[in-house]
């Protein structure tokens, strides 16, 4: 799938807020299949807006967005199988385990067996905490849980909101591991927002919103 | 996973509040509805005088009329008035026999000898509260049947025989003494096997097939015109006031007890129906009351809604614990109700048979219980998904708008 974005704009910011972007009110972005995009702002200036305009979940924008060259699609039912996102939000569910908040997902398409998902679980160092709810975990741990859920489902494109903020070193390290590894098996493309550098995948391009 | 998580969303106190309701609603809406369907026939046998609405009104007779005896029959016009009255829906006259008639026995064994004079009157058929298969007179057979009042023979069982010292006599002893009846007018006479066929309970008269009558004034009649002193009068509504004032303000004779207890029956429809409209009240308060409580948790919880259409739950996955749960609910409590409903039926009939002469009717409780799932179902199941849609539609339009 490619994703073409043309003279995109939230509708809720105007135009001096965003002058100089690479992407907002550009005639054409395009995110290609397998590859690998960092978006870099401050704060402020509308990267989980974007990431939510292609997601579908944020609708208040002008101009077009294609997917495969089609304006007319159901980005509803990419959620299942093309485009996976980790929230800035997180969007977990607090009274549920960790276990369960993957299961959740994962249940939509049974894209990963529970072995699989354990394994995750146990590389993000979270095993201990695995039935553990939610609600107790520290804003990172909630972070990890939430990136290694999005990875339970086949995707085409992985939106990251600003995935590493409360990480330290070592689990970015970890993460981004993990992460590449899908990518690389799911033949898919990263699209992650960033306040600044980001060192942690082969970014094939880098884009300042 | 989904369940686990929706089932922490409901607020248990108001699932049992609605539970609770629906379960006395349903119940007393199958109960009431049944019970009149079981009475109905019990009402209309004791209401229905004459098998339908009606009422033997004469004049009343006053020292003045009992000197000037046409005073007591009712004259065209007045029987024309009648007609015209709003409350009344049909009037028949009382035949009455305008020649001479003598019964006697000849002296046997069996029966003691006697002569007396009679009287016939006849009324049409369909107003009869007797049942008999020999009420039919057949000119060919020279046999009249009878039918007189049941209290001549009270009158003549605990009157008559006990102070003569006679043998008392059952409805069906009389039944089977055969007597002879000598009709004579128009110098002819003509002599008739005849027999006490039923006993009325609603007619103070001898009444013989109007046939037979309307045939016997013609042979032996001494032709002059066929006076009405008594009719029987069919109400369109027995409870309706103005029947008893026009008739006080006549001086027309009415039997009151009969209205009296059409009112009565009147009124006890009207209870029914009222504790009818209470139970559909409790219901419409039930279905309600669920309602309002469902918006509550999908209102609560709408962050979690949203959050689960976030991840790739549509809203017909996200509905179906709300409405398997309200479902089932509903379905176990109104099937709850439908067997209360049946043990109260049950009990109820028994109670009913003790006391009267009554035969099951058809049990719609059930039909009727499952008509109120199907309907509830289907209303919630609508609700539900319509709701919840709602909440995530908004995004869902404008983004078709791409």
């Amino acid at each position: 799938m490619t994703i073409r974005l043309n003279n995109i704009k939230p509708s809720y910011m105007s135009e001096s807020e965003i002058s100089e972007s690479d992407i907002y009110l550009q005639e054409s972005v395009l995110f290609e299949k397998g590859r690998k995009y960092l978006i870099r702002a401050n704060s402020g200036h509308g990267k989980s807006s974007l990431l939510n305009i292609i997601y579908g979940s944020n609708a208040n924008f002008d101009g077009n967005i294609n997917y495969d060259g089609s304006s007319n699609h159901n980005t509803f039912s990419f959620r299942e199988s093309k485009i996976s996102y980790v929230f800035q939000d997180l969007k977990l569910f607090p009274d549920l385990t960790i276990f369960e908040n993957i299961q959740l997902k994962n249940g939509l398409t049974n894209n990963k067996s529970v072995e699989e998902i354990d394994h995750l679980i146990d590389q993000v160092l979270l095993s201990h905490k695995r039935d553990n709810l939610v609600r107790n975990l520290s804003l990172g741990q909630k972070q990890r849980v939430a990136i290694i859920r999005a990875l339970c489902q086949p995707f085409e494109f992985l939106l990251m909101d600003e995935p590493f903020s409360h990480l330290d070193e070592k689990n970015c390290g970890i993460i981004s591991n993990i992460v590449s590894q899908e990518l690389e098996k799911q033949n898919a493309s990263l699209i992650m927002t960033s306040l600044g550098d980001s060192s942690y995948f082969d970014y094939d391009k880098i884009l300042n919103l | 996973m989904l369940f686990k998580l929706q089932k922490k969303t409901l607020i248990i106190s108001q699932i049992i509040g609605y539970a609770f309701t629906l379960l006395i609603g349903a119940t007393i809406i199958l109960v009431t509805s049944q019970f009149y369907f079981d009475i109905k026939p019990l009402l209309s046998q004791e209401t229905d005088l004459f098998k339908t609405k009606a009422v033997v009104v004469s004049k009343n007779i006053t020292v003045f009329k009992s000197i000037n005896k046409e005073k007591i029959y009712f004259t065209d016009e007045e029987i024309k008035e009648l007609e015209n009255q709003p409350f009344i829906k049909n009037i028949s006259k009382f035949n009455n026999a305008s020649f001479k008639i003598k019964a006697y026995t000849k002296e046997s064994e069996k029966v003691p000898g006697f002569y007396t004079d009679l009287f016939f009157e006849s009324i049409p058929q369909k107003y009869l509260d007797v049942e008999t298969e020999e009420w039919d007179w057949d000119p060919s057979l020279d046999f009249i049947p009878i039918i007189i009042p049941e209290n001549y023979l009270k009158l003549y069982n605990f009157g008559f025989a006990q102070s003569q010292g006679l043998p008392v006599l059952s409805k069906n002893t009389i039944s089977l003494i055969e007597f002879n009846i000598k009709v004579s007018g128009n110098n002819q006479i003509k002599r008739y096997r005849s027999k006490i066929v039923g006993f009325s309970n609603k007619v103070n008269s001898i009444l013989v097939p109007e046939d037979f009558l309307l045939w016997a004034n013609k042979e032996f009649g001494r032709g002059d015109k066929n006076k009405t002193s008594r009719v029987l009068i069919e109400f369109k509504n027995p409870s309706d006031k103005a029947i008893l004032k026009y008739f006080n303000e006549n001086n027309y004779s009415i039997s009151k007890d009969k209205l009296e207890f059409s009112k009565l029956v009147f009124f006890f429809k009207l209870a029914l129906l009222f504790v009818f409209f209470i139970a559909l009240v409790i219901i419409i308060l039930s279905i309600s009351f669920i309602i309002i409580s469902l918006n509550l948790i999908i209102q609560k919880n709408k962050e979690l809604i949203l959050n689960l259409y976030n991840i790739g739950y549509n809203h017909n996955r996200i509905a179906k614990f709300y409405q398997i749960f309200i479902s089932s609910t509903t379905v176990l409590l109104i099937i709850i109700a439908i067997f209360i409903s049946n043990f109260t039926r049950n009990y109820y009939i028994e109670k009913i048979v003790d006391l009267l002469d009554f035969t099951s009717k058809s049990n719609y409780i059930l039909i009727s219980g499952m008509s109120l799932i199907v309907i509830l179902i289907f209303a919630y199941n609508l609700f539900i998904i319509n709701y919840i849609k709602k909440i995530v539609q908004p995004r869902e339009e404008k983004i078709s708008k791409l």
